[in-house]
């Protein structure tokens, strides 16, 4: 059975990609087949952390994601406002009329769709009385797929550039990593979450084996873990800690949240000046240090 | 709306400077003029913790930005249209009975409309609170909490900028999240100025890009300041080299720092190197607003 491992942490910039690499590379060496899912859509890194992904270029997709987006039908449209009003994101909009105060029942000015706040729910289409409105596939996302090693793939889920609703992508991502190791019979999925609490991180926690929230020896790192434990625990997930940068800062404060909390520090990570340059140079496979 | 200008600060990827620079930024235009400071991290606010303040505010008010449907299971008939409209999957019918997934709803209510039957209502969540406090330092900073688990977080961005617009200010300096996605489109789209904030690896630098995407999309101005610079300085001047026009400064590399907000003590009370280079940003920055 494939075991399902999310690394996540909440607060930005903590080694959550790099713990999921040094994690891979210690499976690995125990002879582990793996996957790789960087879920982190909106700016997926780990391709950038492994030395034969390092081209900076993430090849061919293996397969697009896709979501539905409003268009108008000005021949059917009769400026009613409907969807203006109905649209929970306010991603219709419709331009003050330019027409001559006073004249009464001056009829409104067509809608113009944003497809920056536009969730992609469809919601307009289906309420337009005229059916004016049709929806379009358009491409929200693209998933790559890189051999690091003989038994380690990486899966990489990219977002397109400005995009609302990226938990579709997320989601999407995290189908092809399972059925990936799935068919490759792997031993473990490895699930690197983005920052943050928000839906597209949620869709990388749901229903995996154990999670992985790395932190640091802040009270910025103490403050997002305490957070990042409590969507764990309402996720109703088992989780332990890796404490980054162990010997900076002060670690009294994770200490202290993980003896509350009853979350064992499973791994310690000291700053070394060796993992800095790896990851700088995209070189994480060669670090082992877990 | 009572605010001249707003600068955002962004990065892309998490981590890299963005809070510290946010925070020292304003402190620094509050010495001459009247600032509003907002968090827009509203899943892991930290802005306060930079600003050496603690949990205690002087304003705590739980807002709803997102709703979720409720079903009538009196007037269901499982006849599955709403299942099939749901664009985001989170609708399914289990066991004789419609069930919501919470985290794939993303609040669009196109169930409630579809439903023949009248059995799903849309009711407003609490997800979140908004904070205020008047810091130290002197001005207001308006920050947000997403609860855990709930989502909109877009929509809360939303709302703490227009609560910060409600006090005086000259200017705003608001401290966009990690990533691209809704809370940062949010925090980003009207803003006057981004101040992006790298650092010399090919992770922070792909991030740019992602997040200068959507700051292009609303044709936003920018300026880029490079964080912990010298710790690969051939990677800092291909950085520069490209981005000339809009460098706005460097930060160095420095361990202080981080032992510095481990005892919450701002740059801007330090005699760290980085409080003089920030001050160089700053300057520099003044001189690309109009007050």
């Amino acid at each position: 059975m494939m075991k399902t491992i999310a690394i996540t942490g909440g607060k930005g910039g903590v080694g959550k990609s790099t713990m999921a690499i040094l994690l891979a590379n210690k499976l690995l060496s125990q002879g582990k087949k793996i996957v790789l899912a960087d879920l982190d859509v909106e700016c997926p890194n780990d391709y950038l952390l492994l030395k034969n992904s390092s081209e900076n270029e993430l090849k061919k997709p293996v397969e697009k994601v896709f979501a539905q987006f409003p268009y108008l039908d000005k021949t059917k449209c009769k400026k009613c406002g409907l969807c203006v009003q109905k649209c929970r994101f306010h991603a219709i909009f419709a331009p003050p009329n330019r027409t001559r105060s006073g004249s009464g029942q001056s009829p409104g000015q067509y809608p113009i769709f944003l497809p920056e706040l536009c969730s992609g729910c469809r919601l307009c289409a289906n309420i337009c009385p005229y059916q004016a409105i049709t929806m379009k596939k358009k491409v929200t996302g693209k998933i790559y797929q890189e051999k690091i090693a003989v038994d380690f793939y990486l899966v990489t889920g990219k977002s397109k550039a400005v995009l609302e609703e990226t938990g579709p992508v997320v989601t999407k991502t995290r189908q092809y990593a399972e059925t990936l190791g799935k068919k490759m019979k792997a031993d473990y999925l490895l699930l690197d979450t983005a920052a943050g609490m928000h839906c597209s991180v949620i869709r990388g926690l749901l229903a995996v084996d154990l999670v992985y929230a790395v932190t640091e020896p802040t009270p910025l790192g103490a403050h997002d873990l305490e957070l990042i434990l409590q969507l764990i625990h309402k996720l109703k997930l088992p989780v332990k800690i890796i404490l980054n940068q162990a010997d900076l800062g002060k670690k009294e404060l994770v200490e202290k949240i993980a003896k509350e909390k009853r979350v064992e520090i499973k791994y310690r990570i000291p700053y070394s000046r060796k993992l800095v340059e790896a990851y700088s140079k995209g070189k994480l496979q060669e670090i082992d240090i877990l | 709306m009572s605010v001249a200008e707003s600068i955002v600060v962004a990065s892309g990827k998490g981590g890299v400077g963005k809070s510290m620079l946010a925070s020292s930024l304003a402190i620094l235009f509050s010495q001459k003029k009247k600032v509003i400071a907002v968090d827009c991290d509203v899943d892991a606010p930290n802005l306060h913790l930079w600003l050496g303040e603690n949990e205690k505010w002087d304003e705590i008010k739980k807002i709803s930005t997102s709703e979720r449907p409720i079903i009538d299971k009196t007037k269901c008939n499982l006849c599955g249209q709403c299942v099939g409209v749901c664009a985001f999957n989170a609708l399914s019918i289990d066991h004789q009975s419609l069930v919501v997934n919470r985290f794939f709803c993303e609040g669009c209510g196109a169930c409630e409309e579809i439903c023949p039957q009248g059995a799903i209502k849309m009711v407003p969540v609490k997800n979140a609170e908004i904070r205020i406090k008047k810091n130290v330092h002197g001005f207001p900073l308006v920050s947000a909490q997403l609860y855990p688990g709930e989502t909109g977080s877009g929509k809360v961005v939303d709302a703490i900028k227009n609560r910060g617009e409600n006090f005086f200010s000259e200017i705003m300096i608001l401290d966009a999240p990690a990533g691209t996605g809704c809370p940062v489109i949010a925090a980003v789209k009207d803003a006057n100025l981004a101040v992006l904030v790298t650092e010399p690896t090919p992770s922070a630098l792909a991030d740019l890009e992602r997040v200068l995407a959507v700051v292009n999309y609303f044709h936003i101005p920018w300026g880029l300041v490079i964080n912990k610079w010298d710790i690969n300085s051939r990677f800092t001047k291909k950085v520069e080299k490209k981005y000339q026009k809009q460098l706005l400064g460097k930060i160095s590399y420095d361990q202080k720092i981080f032992r510095s907000i481990a005892n919450l003590m701002p740059i801007m009370e330090t005699d760290l190197k980085a409080k003089e280079e920030i001050k160089t940003i700053y300057y520099r920055l003044l001189g690309k607003i109009n007050f």
